[in-house]
């Protein structure tokens, strides 16, 4: 090239941009036979992945599976032996959590929007495995001489389903995000709903023998009536409170206070004894509720200083002499409390208006937790053989939600004690954390099954699902604390002098910079720690709880009246294992999507 | 410097994809043995995916690279001939953390051209002294800073004797004070008459070393001329606008 | 001050629970005439164990040991399986394959999200699905599968084991010289040398030469007779001493590092309130062990008669026995005339009883509950292995791949030299966790009636009513396990960690 040359490409520079190189067999080439190695890899792969699903869709509608075994059961598995009469208030109790999510949904504006092209992917993918699955089925019922029409029904519906998707990627503007999510969502759930009224599932004989049946109205009726309830609240909710901030604090505290309600007050129905509330707890509540709260107002003044502690210790040396006396225990818990609520005046302490949020706040949990210990100690009116009216997987979800809401305070401080520069606080969580981590959970069971007693005062008995809750609980915490310590751990050292500057002292900084920082962070590793929590409550069938896997491996196949299922322990599993899958698929898809929002793990 | 007449690359209508992205749109270039070819232009414009297409980091979908006669295809063998033939310095100098410096740069010699020990080091030991740092040896990279890591990453690629030298933006992630010390290796490298193509934002590199300057947007070559010509007479508008940006 | 006063009073708290709840607890046994102790240990358990080394114990203890061992051996052979399968899966996952790819997606996808109760129970209902057998199968077979196992061809060490394992050892040992000759010449020559192919080759030729030569080694049968003796000669105490000796030099080593850790050229900084604690209380504790365990060993137990040792002998005793024990084992196994070094044995089914259709004694059958626990574990923690691979792998920047095959490196150069090495680090803590859940999820094996240590404990606990030393003993166990697992894997991160600035 000679000096004085230069060259401009106008032209060039100017076009378009072209499509990239597109099709199938581009996409096949790139993806399946970019290599020879890749190509035999291919082939042989391909050819297990073909027999496995041959065998897969084989066992399952073989001639001899005892799938009535589910069905007919489906009552234990779900509610173990909650008495049918009254299962009006299981149906309550889903009604008020889905209201609640819709309105959770609503206010913190869930959901993005999704493209056309990007559900017509999804769409055609569904549908090709469904038609891929119900091919092999219909061969299946051919080769054996049965009637393939369900198989037949499968494959139309597949390709119907694949070739919609085809149809929505088609045209430039499918590219552009604008499909709700959560339309897409409300959907694709209406398809299981709506198939309730169309299929038909097995059912046992009697006399012996199955056949297929419609589904009880007694199921697919509630079930849709939820439905429709989830879509019109949602709908309500997004119109009146949506993406509303100040509504957010009200549905966290209405969820809090669900649980408890639900399972107290809806599903056990307690037989309340007024007369012991008005001549004990009402009296003792309202003392507490009112002294208590002039108390809080006066130590939360900052000009007070450090009041809170004295008052406090003063207070938990009154808890330590309560024990000598006899005493309702109702009182033992309320200056614990109050203890707790001293000590940490001065971290919450501030002008008139916090002061007085500060005293409110303690009436309101004096209230609620006396109007708590009166549901405990007030009489069951359910029913049930095996002495507890929680069973199944209404067992197995309260186990999960009452063990993390225990476990959680707990890691917190453990991972703070941790953490903590004070060596004793710090080897005693530190030892705590090990030991128990150290261990397996049965052990932790069978140590709160076999060894409680002994620890126990004489009379004092502790239900087994109480033991399961605290075990799980206990458990939990160690393994929290380990992932709130991760995150306390990679907070930069300028927020702790930003607090400092702030004149801040150690507690606030914790409280109010630290901890709420730290959380955040591990919000992922947190809800991976729910998911290890729910998956290990199937632990409690080892102890011989009837929780839900306990119902589909020892119930079921000890059956032999009015149906006779002895014996038959692979289809109630496979049940339980995809019930099992559906939830903590779920869960850690949410947590992927949470994670996204958060704009967690990105750096 | 010596420009031999020899093509030892010729570019014809490369284009590449990722994904609906189209990155080059048809990038025709030859350069001659012995020529320093520098490549500006602004980020997103397809130039560091170019080079990288060179020695196939990235495959082009479309059009000829031909590297020293050897056509880039999907042949294992060809690529691997080629990339044994071009050495390449990166912008993150991707010094290997779990060897010492001076087992980075023997490591390709050993291993792939089947040198003796004694010899890779004794060469390795020569490149480190041609950079300027033979006390560094037996460091770790974790313990240099950036552009000491840089120019044992420059030796790690002279180590192979390539033919052919390309450098992705080995400047930009270098504190001020050290982007001299890099400079100077290259320019001593250029001098000694290795054919480079350095994508650069260095313009003062440019109008000292360079043979060529290529002004890429958009995924294409928009003007192409000698550093005298690019710097006081630029033609196109987009060049015109990205000098007035940058200088 | 405050700080101090603070968990001084936590720590009094703490104290006046457990004395309170101590004394509750012994009311407790009173009133229910429970005593607890560890007499257990030595009376028989009066059960029988359905496998392991010794299917009916004589003491407790012995039942507690066919048990741990049993724990031991479904955890040894589901970390290799796991680890295998678990890598294999993790990249699968980076292939660029798509039916490879999304095969190992659909596995852990579907693996990790179902608990492993119900895969465990899944397993040993595939088994038991499977057909039995009767007197009509009597046989012997190559392979059996049935509901009662699956049943394989068996290799045993045989007599002359030992004695060959003499000429295997000397093996490692040339070979490792081997290893390093042949690596210096490559590296001399720059040519391939084949050191590793050489290395094992080496093994190959002497376990082949003490195929036929092991009778030569019968004279060691002698150096363990002598260091029997020895080891029954030494005074009881003196072992126990010993071992508390062992104890004060382990505290002494850790505060000798931590002085040394915070030793600077301008001497030693400034010690916080923290950093006394810390060797205060690595002091306190090493002597306090190392006291208990100078008072445990003295302590006199009674040993049930028939052995060696009858009525009240002292733990330091028992501690002299055992090792006498480990020496005598040597002694007997290189005694006499050595035969060959392996005895083969084709599964076979027979006759046991009363007319009961059974597998041969000498059979090796794996068992329903050990099929379910070892499936089960291996497969579940594969899934979380395979992520931890896959994440490790994808760990190590893009740019060093890219540097590595810019310099001409082939793609299993790099992946050996660049790659594996640098993924290593990444993988290695959370692939001991891995293990440790492993190991502490073979615990489940007691839902299937795997006769593992919780199973055994469980048991000894019906049947004798000594819950709290069992579960005592299960928690020094299992913390035992996991403190050497993660002792391993801490060693291994230290001695790999990146030197950085």
């Amino acid at each position: 090239m000679s000096d004085d040359t230069f060259v401009v490409h106008t032209e060039e520079a100017e076009l378009p941009p072209e499509p990239p190189p597109h099709g199938p067999m581009v996409w096949a080439r790139t993806n399946l036979f970019s290599s020879v190695t890749n190509t035999i890899l291919s082939v042989v792969f391909g050819g297990i992945t073909l027999l496995f699903f041959w065998n897969m869709v084989g066992f399952i509608i073989g001639e001899d599976r005892r799938w009535d075994a589910v069905t007919a059961n489906m009552r234990l598995l779900m509610v173990q032996a909650y008495p049918q009469e009254q299962s009006v208030r299981i149906w309550l109790s889903l009604a008020i959590i889905l209201v609640l999510a819709m309105a959770t949904l609503a206010v913190w504006g869930a959901g993005t929007r999704l493209s056309r092209y990007a559900v017509g992917t999804t769409l055609m993918t569904a549908g090709a495995f469904l038609s891929f699955l119900s091919l092999i089925a219909t061969l299946h019922l051919v080769l054996d001489s049965r009637t393939a029409v369900w198989g037949l029904g499968g494959l139309v519906v597949g390709l119907v389903l694949a070739g919609v998707g085809y149809q929505m990627r088609q045209g430039e503007e499918s590219k552009v995000p604008q499909i709700p999510s959560l339309m897409v969502t409300a959907v694709a759930l209406a398809v299981p709903i709506a198939a309730f009224w169309v299929i038909q599932v097995p059912t046992p004989i009697l006399g012996g023998g199955q056949e297929l049946a419609p589904v009880a109205l007694s199921t697919k009726l509630p079930l849709t009536i939820l439905y429709l309830i989830a879509v019109v609240s949602y709908l309500v909710a997004d119109r009146t409170i949506g993406e509303q901030e100040r509504f957010r604090g009200p549905l966290v505290a209405l969820w809090v206070l669900s649980f408890p309600v639900i399972v107290m007050v809806i599903l056990r129905d307690p037989i309340i004894p007024y007369d012991l509330v008005t001549s004990t707890y009402l009296p003792i509540g309202a003392a507490f509720a009112i002294v208590g709260a002039v108390v809080m107002w006066f130590v939360a003044d900052p000009t007070k200083k450090e009041a809170g502690l004295g008052v406090g210790a003063l207070i938990f040396v009154l808890f330590l002499l309560s024990w000598a006396i006899s005493v309702v225990m109702v009182v033992r818990i309320l200056l614990l409390m109050g203890a707790l609520f001293a000590l940490s005046a001065p971290t919450f302490a501030g002008e008139q208006r916090a002061r007085l949020r500060y005293a409110g706040v303690w009436f309101v949990s004096v209230v609620l937790v006396t109007y708590f210990v009166v549901l405990v100690v007030a009489e069951s009116s359910i029913r049930s053989e095996s002495g507890s009216f929680l069973g199944g997987l209404m067992l197995t979800f309260p186990l999960a939600i009452a063990g993390m809401a225990l476990s959680f305070p707990l890691g917190v401080l453990l991972a703070l004690g941790r953490t903590s520069t004070m060596p004793i606080f710090r080897l005693l969580s530190t030892a705590y954390i090990e030991v128990v981590r150290g261990v397996p959970l049965i052990t932790w069971l069978l140590v709160a099954f076999v060894l409680l007693p002994f620890f126990l005062p004489p009379g004092v008995g502790i239900q087994g699902v109480v033991r399961a809750i605290f075990a799980v609980a206990f458990f939990s915490a160690a393994y929290l604390a380990e992932n709130i310590r991760g995150g306390l751990q990679s907070i930069g050292k300028g927020q702790y002098e930003a607090a400092k500057a702030l004149g801040m002292t150690t507690v606030q900084m914790t409280v109010f910079i630290t901890l709420p920082q730290a959380l955040r962070a591990v919000i992922p590793a947190l809800v991976g720690q729910v998911i290890a929590l729910f998956k290990d409550t199937s632990l409690v069938t080892i102890v011989g709880l009837f929780d839900f896997l306990h119902i589909a491996r020892a119930v079921i196949p000890n059956q032999s009246q009015p149906f006779n299922f002895i014996g038959v322990l692979r289809e109630p599993l496979l049940f339980a294992a995809l019930v099992y899958w559906i939830i903590t698929f779920s869960m850690s898809r949410a947590s992927l999507r949470l994670e996204r929002k958060l704009g967690l793990g990105e750096r | 410097m010596a420009v031999s007449d020899k093509d030892i690359i010729v570019c014809e209508g490369v284009k590449k994809w990722f994904g609906d992205f189209q990155a080059l749109k048809g990038v025709t270039t030859t350069v001659k043995e012995g020529e320093v070819v520098v490549i500006i232009g602004p980020s997103g414009s397809g130039k560091s995916t170019f080079i990288r297409c060179i020695n196939r980091l990235e495959q082009h979908q479309e059009g000829v690279i031909v590297v020293d006669g050897v056509e880039m295809t999907n042949d294992v063998r060809n690529i691997e001939k080629i990339r044994s033939e071009v050495g390449m310095v990166f912008q993150q100098f991707n010094l290997f953390p779990h060897l010492t410096v001076l087992d980075n740069i023997t490591l390709a010699p050993l291993w792939v051209r089947k040198r003796t020990k004694t010899d890779a080091q004794e060469r390795g030991m020569q490149l480190l002294n041609r950079v300027g740092i033979p006390e560094q040896a037996e460091k770790y990279p974790g313990q240099l800073s950036g552009g000491q890591q840089q120019r044992v990453a420059i030796a790690r690629a002279l180590a192979m004797e390539p033919r052919i030298m390309l450098f992705d933006e080995p400047t930009s992630a270098l504190d001020p004070e050290m982007i001299k010390e890099v400079l100077d290796a290259m320019k001593e490298l250029a001098r000694s008459g290795m054919t480079m193509i350095v994508v650069t934002h260095e313009m003062g590199f440019a109008r000292e070393v360079a043979d060529r300057v290529l002004f890429f947007d958009y995924g294409t070559i928009v003007e192409e001329g000698t550093p005298e010509h690019f710097f006081t007479n630029p033609q196109h508008d987009r060049t015109k606008l990205f000098l007035s940006q940058i200088l | 001050m405050l700080k101090w006063v603070a968990q001084l009073a936590f720590l009094a708290f703490l104290i006046a629970v457990v004395v309170i709840v101590g004394r509750v607890v012994a009311s407790n046994l009173s009133n229910r005439g429970i005593n607890f102790g560890w007499q257990w240990l030595s009376d028989p358990p009066g059960f029988s164990i359905r496998e392991g080394i010794d299917t009916t114990p004589d003491s407790g203890a012995r039942a507690l040991l066919v048990g741990i061992v049993n724990m031991l051996r479904v955890t040894v052979a589901g970390i290799i399986f796991a680890t295998i399968i678990g890598t294999v899966i993790g990249i699968a996952r980076l292939s660029n394959n798509w039916i490879v790819n999304k095969i190992g997606t659909a596995y852990i996808e579907t693996i990790r999200n179902i608990p492993l109760l119900v895969q465990i129970f899944f397993w040993q209902a595939l088994m038991l699905s499977l057909k039995t057998f009767g007197e009509e199968d009597v046989g012997s077979y190559f392979t059996h599968s049935s509901v009662k196992g699956i049943a394989l061809p068996g290799i045993f060490p045989s007599d002359g084991f030992w004695q060959w394992m003499v000429f295997v050892v000397i093996g490692l040992v040339a070979a490792r010289y081997v290893f390093r000759w042949r690596s210096r010449l490559m590296e001399e020559t720059g040519n391939e040398s084949y050191a590793l192919t050489s290395a094992i080759g080496t093994v190959l030729v002497f376990a082949a030469l003490g195929w036929f030569l092991h009778p030569l080694f019968g004279w060691m049968s002698a150096i363990w007779g002598a260091l029997e003796g020895l080891a029954r000669g030494i005074p009881a105490p003196l072992y126990s001493w010993a071992i508390a000796l062992a104890i004060v030099a382990g505290a002494a080593w850790w505060i000798r590092g931590f002085f040394e850790a915070r030793k600077t050229p301008a001497g030693y900084g400034k010690f916080t309130d923290d950093d006394i604690f810390r060797v205060a209380f690595a002091a306190l504790s090493g002597l306090v062990i190392a006291g208990f365990v100078i008072w445990l060993s003295s302590r006199v137990v009674q040993v049930p008669s028939g052995g060696s040792l009858e009525g009240d002998v002292t733990i330091a005793e028992l501690i002299r026995l055992g090792a006498g024990n480990f020496w005598n084992f040597f002694e007997n196994k290189f005694h006499g005339s050595a035969g060959s070094p392996f005895a083969f044995e084709l599964p076979s089914i027979e006759l046991r009883g009363a007319g009961f259709a059974q597998y041969g004694s000498e059979s090796i059958v794996i068992t329903v509950p050990f099929f379910a626990v070892f499936v089960g574990v291996t497969v579940y923690t594969a899934a979380f292995i395979a992520e931890v691979v896959r994440a490790g792998i994808l760990a190590v920047p893009r740019g060093q791949t890219e540097a590595a095959s810019a310099i001409g490196l082939k793609r299993s150069q790099y992946l050996r030299l660049i790659i594996l090495p640098q993924a290593f680090r990444i993988i290695l803590p959370p692939m001991g966790n891995q293990y440790l859940n492993l190991a502490k999820n073979t615990s489940l094996g007691t839902a299937v009636a795997y006769a593992e240590v919780v199973a055994v404990g469980f048991t000894l606990s019906n049947q004798t009513g000594q819950s709290l030393p069992i579960v005592l003993t299960w928690m020094v166990f299992y913390l035992t396990v996991s403190l050497s697992i993660s002792a391993v894997v801490n060693y291994y991160n230290r001695k790999l960690a990146l030197v950085e600035r």
